[in-house]
């Protein structure tokens, strides 16, 4: 058997249902950027593999795409850390559930 | 690469993803959390290699593998030992399985049932400088917002990270009164009682005029 796209892609599928679940069902705010970040990660793999098994234009634009991907994230990680740090030092507690100023 | 040396390096790079993912699901401990995850984003590194994107495999391992779970190990050494409970909550536990269930059999579906088209046999070859040119050249609008916005979100973290001067003050004077062994109280770090020499009678003026 050949590994092929199909192999990358379920693997994919597979990584991004992780970090769905990961996100949706951790408590800590710390756990669900992970769980964003292996959905990231995912994504990214995805992408990768598409590139290596289309045309060469598609190729390259793929690749760009996961550098912007990358940095994205690493901004996104920045701010939600500093957003977890301030809410630890306002509310002493940084577990979603807990964190329920907003709730009607 | 031989046909063999491939599939080892897919099977067990996919175990090695796979694995990591499914350890942050089930550790309780949100630093071994962490932990799990650089195991897994190695293994995605790998699997970049496998398809050939050697400057991308080299970026994730830099950003993610060196930088971002570095990021992640301090946001919670910075909180104490409480927060560090990394477990589901049973509320949400089960609806997110009912739905990310759902999630996996569409991506599947689509994923095998789909047909992608040709295969292409040969991967790019000088990727590091055609994602250089391509960058500089079709996308530099793309990549002037991202500089901007990485600038951003990095005064953006620092100012809602960053401690006030007061409560810096309270935070270290605490500390001190602890050394000592002393009673604190935050009240005489913010509105300090003036010092000795200012409370005391102030001397007499000095006669000026009769130096002049």
């Amino acid at each position: 058997m050949i590994i092929g796209l199909e192999h990358y892609l379920v693997l994919g599928a597979i990584l991004f249902c992780i970090g769905f679940f990961i996100a949706l069902s951790k408590k800590n705010a710390v756990g669900v950027l992970i769980g964003v970040e292996l959905m990231l990660n995912a994504v990214n793999l995805t992408l990768v593999a598409f590139s290596r098994f289309s045309t060469t234009e598609i190729a390259l634009s793929t690749q760009v795409f996961v550098v912007f991907i990358i940095a994205v994230a690493a901004a996104e990680v920045a701010v939600g850390l500093a957003l977890a740090l301030v809410v630890y030092r306002n509310r002493q507690t940084i577990s979603v559930d807990r964190t329920t100023l907003l709730k009607g | 690469m031989s046909e063999f040396g491939f599939h080892l390096a897919f099977w067990s790079l996919a175990a090695m993803t796979i694995g990591g993912a499914s350890m942050i699901m089930v550790s309780r401990n949100l630093i071994h959390a962490v932990v799990w995850l650089v195991l897994s984003m190695l293994g995605v590194a790998g699997l970049y290699l496998t398809l050939s994107a050697d400057f991308i495999a080299v970026v994730q391992v830099l950003i993610y593998v060196g930088a971002i779970s570095v990021l992640m190990l301090f946001a919670i050494m910075l909180t104490p030992r409480a927060e560090r409970d990394n477990s589901s909550s049973l509320k949400t536990a089960g609806p997110a399985g009912v739905v990310v269930i759902m999630v996996m059999i569409a991506t599947f579906w689509v994923a095998i049932d789909t047909d992608w088209g040709s295969v292409r046999e040969a991967a790019l070859t000088d990727q590091a400088r055609l994602i250089g040119e391509s960058l500089i050249k079709h996308y530099i609008l793309p990549f002037e917002i991202g500089a901007v916005l990485l600038t951003a979100a990095l005064v953006g973290a620092i100012a809602l990270a960053r401690e006030d001067d007061e409560d810096a003050a309270v935070h270290a004077a605490s500390l001190q009164a602890e050394l000592d062994g002393r009673e604190f109280d935050p009240v005489d770090v913010v509105d300090p009682p003036l010092p000795a020499v200012l409370t005391a009678e102030l001397p007499a003026e000095p006669e000026s005029e009769a130096r002049t």
